[in-house]
């Protein structure tokens, strides 16, 4: 028992040094992008397009390639523990630092004027002007995306860790992840108890002993006209980031009209993001080159003929295809559940006190750790469907359900007496006020879990935690189940097809039906317009 | 129209308020918000409440309304107690709340989606009269996103108004829009409200703007701050209608800013 302990508090400790690095990462990313987007007009209208497309993109799927990028073939520089673990904390970071590059940005950006003439007037230097303004002025966007990102990082981290043991069988001796594909609940269940007690555990504690102490302690570099009261309320706060990251998404979805602040910026954008998908194009083609270079060295007879193309990416698609039902059919049941749960949570304010933070412990737990035991679910434990399914809901179910909830919290307090002023029945009401009035937060939830949910096939269509041995489970057809074979058997260019299939197919997604969706639904539905 | 109209003496109570206090609970401490505050609006008259921001006095019309229960005391509107949302009162608001995804037509018939004794038709009927009666004719199918402020608000008034009650409560319906429009529909109102075309017998309007106060009010009940009492009742007895610019007018005003500080 001790000894275990003591196994699984290295495994915690790995994880959270490759996570700590991976944060550090990307608040320096999203310091440098972050300012610099919003200081140069010519860079934010090619930077938030490009910020936008790879927040958008299932992150997941590319990790094969980050692996190829960085551990690389064996005689390769960083083929060793080092290279490994840099390509687990790249993974990391590219979940990471987009939303908190959106946040540098938009802090910078609404530093008044004034602020900036000071620092002509005092003709501070570059150096001066990030240290004493633009550092500080996002210093509490930092800390506030940092407790989501926090929490998007570690199912990223857990997964990355999984494949990496797993079908890429690179060497990654310790983390959570690890952890996870070592102890087996049918065989051990008290040990893979104790290591899920201790990861809820550890998640929690550090909840409040860094990510609450980081934003309060940021609290004091807020600038006087932000609300303050925010940061304890964990569902506020995932609403905020949410629908920041569709302020983002508004630039696309955007016909001209909508968030005031951005209006100017949203033609810029427009014009950037021409150059934006050129430029993810190219770094697009780069990473095939590589890949195909790396193919080379290792297999010369491997470079593929046309014929064996057009099979592999037909059978791409039908991947694809099956995975989008997949995809959405959850995410119509965390609809279907999540709609009606958020609206009776927020209308009782003693319940929703107490079930918020039971909430956001469950949301915070990595969907990928508890595979193993619904594995073991009788009966549904082996349908590998259902597993999948249960997966991709645990991962995505709370963008839902917390949108919800906050969106039906701020709706102004006469709208909710209305129903009771003209006496309406309950399912009148819930017809013509509540579920309607939550329909923009809903729609915004949606997006940011369907994104989600592409990234949760990765680990929940195909399970091998033993690359000798059988998976754990398996759907019949799926794109997650697609790459992770392909990686498992450094089948280069099946990998390439299915995620750039599944790259196009989600980019082309968003700008055409959920820009119109989202269009609609901001012109019918939005409250006090 | 309601079957009470007409049986009541001009001058005799429509709404009691007795003795209502309301505490608010933080953290089991109770929070004093109304301290016994009484007061009664008669037939056809319109009584103003107001007091310092915050006192309390959008709370007490929510008591009124049966929205929120008081601690103790009670309100009684035409010899019953008020426990709940009732047929017989109805309320404006002063961010209008239309439903933005409802017609102008349909928001009203919100209003009366409760009402089983009417058919569809003839709710649709009564709707329609009483955007006719708001000045809304010919915008029943606009969206709430394509009005000015003021056509929302006078959305809201038919929305009241078509549910025929004998009670209608302002929640400060004109200190969300502009001056000018204010000033019309401020005279709109009361015309429509203290007339026999309508059911309503008494107003209740709660307003911070003490010019409103004087220039609408048959009676002003002015509130402390919290917790909340009655530090003074007055009988604005100027003759309608009233002009604004006379002395007696700002001997008025200035009678209530007295009390208000």
């Amino acid at each position: 028992m001790a000894l275990q302990f003591g196994l699984i508090a290295l495994d915690i400790a790995a994880s959270w040094v490759r996570m700590i690095l991976a944060l550090g990462l990307s608040i320096v990313f999203a310091l440098a992008v972050g300012i610099w987007a919003a200081r140069n007009k010519r860079a934010e209208s090619v930077l938030l397009p490009l910020l936008d497309i790879f927040q958008s993109i299932p992150i997941l799927g590319f990790f094969p390639f980050v692996i190829f990028a960085i551990y690389g073939p064996p005689n390769s520089l960083l083929h060793n523990f080092i290279g490994a673990n840099l390509a687990v904390i790249v993974l990391i970071f590219t979940s990471m630092s987009w939303n908190i590059a959106f946040g540098v940005y938009e802090s910078v950006k609404a530093i008044p004027q004034d602020y900036a003439d000071l620092m002509g007037v005092s003709h501070a230097s570059g150096w001066q002007r990030l240290r004493t303004l633009y550092i500080p002025a996002s210093m509490s966007r930092i800390a506030y995306n940092t407790q989501i990102s926090w929490a998007v990082g570690l199912f990223f981290l857990v997964a990355s860790e999984i494949i990496s043991s797993g079908s890429a069988n690179i060497p990654i001796p310790y983390g959570i992840g690890v952890a996870v594909t070592q102890y087996t609940p049918s065989t051990d269940p008290g040990d893979y108890a104790l290591l899920i007690a201790s990861i809820i555990v550890t998640v929690v504690v550090w909840r409040f002993l860094f990510l609450r102490e980081f934003a309060l302690w940021s609290e004091k570099y807020k600038m006087m006209e932000e609300p303050r009261e925010v940061h304890r309320d964990p569902v506020m706060r995932f609403y905020s980031w949410v629908n920041q990251r569709s302020v983002s998404k508004l630039f696309l979805l955007a016909h001209g009209r909508g968030v005031t602040r951005f209006t100017s910026s949203i033609a810029r954008f427009r014009k950037g993001l021409r150059y934006a998908v050129l430029i993810f194009l190219a770094f697009f083609l780069i990473l095939i080159a590589a890949t195909l270079a790396y193919s080379g060295t290792l297999r010369i007879s491997s470079i593929p003929s046309a014929a064996t193309l057009g099979a592999g990416e037909v059978s791409a698609i039908i991947a694809l295809a099956v995975s989008f039902v997949r995809v959405w059919y959850v995410v119509a049941i965390c609809i279907a559940i999540g709609l009606p749960m958020g609206i009776v949570i927020s209308l009782n304010f003693r319940l929703y006190d107490t079930a918020s933070p039971i909430l956001e412990v469950i949301s915070s737990i990595p969907a990928p750790i508890l595979l193993p035991a619904i594995v073991l679910i009788p009966v549904i434990g082996r349908n590998p469907e259902v597993v999948a399914g249960i997966v991709i809901f645990l991962s995505v179910f709370w963008y839902i359900v917390f949108n919800v909830m906050a969106g039906v919290r701020t709706l102004p307090a006469d709208m909710k007496d209305l129903p009771h002023v003209y006496k309406v029945g309950r399912a009148s009401a819930w017809r013509n006020v509540y579920i309607p009035s939550s329909f923009t937060a809903l729609v915004t939830g949606a997006i940011t879990a369907v994104g989600g949910a592409w990234n949760a096939l990765i680990i929940a269509e195909y399970f091998q935690p033993d690359p000798k041995a059988a998976p754990v489970t398996q759907v019949s057809v799926g794109i997650g189940k697609m790459i992770t074979q392909a990686t498992n058997a450094g089948n280069n260019l099946t990998i390439f097809l299915a995620v750039s299939s599944m790259t196009v197919l989600i980019v082309t997604f968003n700008l055409t039906v959920w820009r119109r969706l989202y269009h609609r639904v901001t012109q019918r539905y939005a409250y006090n317009r | 129209m309601s079957q009470v109209s007409g049986k009541l003496a001009a001058g005799s109570p429509v709404v009691t308020v007795d003795h209502v206090s309301l505490d608010y609970y933080k953290e089991k401490e109770p929070l004093p918000v109304l301290s016994d505050v009484s007061m009664t609006a008669c037939k056809d008259e319109l009584v103003a409440v107001t007091g310092p921001s915050g006192c309390g006095k959008s709370t007490l019309l929510r008591i009124i309304g049966g929205l929120i229960k008081p601690t103790s005391g009670e309100v009684k509107v035409l010899d019953s107690a008020v426990t709940a949302p009732r047929d017989d009162i109805s309320m404006v608001f002063q961010n209008f709340v239309l439903l933005p995804w409802r017609s102008a037509l349909e928001n009203v018939l919100f209003g009366l989606d409760s009402r089983k004794d009417l058919s569809d038709a003839q709710k649709k009927a009564k709707a329609e009269s009483a955007l006719e009666i708001a000045g809304l004719s010919g915008f029943e199918s606009v969206y709430p996103g394509e009005l000015s402020g003021g056509m929302k608000q006078r959305v809201g008034v038919a929305r009241a108004l078509a549910t025929d009650p004998e009670v209608m409560l302002l929640d400060e319906p004109f200190s969300s829009l502009d001056d000018l429009t204010a000033e019309r529909l401020r005279k709109e109102t009361y015309t429509l409200l203290i007339s026999p075309q309508t059911s309503v017998q008494t107003v209740i309007l709660v307003s911070h703007n003490v010019e409103e106060i004087i220039e609408l009010a048959d009676k002003a009940i002015v509130l402390s701050a919290r917790p909340a009492h009655v530090v003074g009742e007055l009988r604005i007895d100027l003759p309608r209608p009233r002009n604004k610019k006379s002395d007696e007018f700002f001997q008025w005003v200035d009678k209530v800013y007295s009390l208000l500080s």
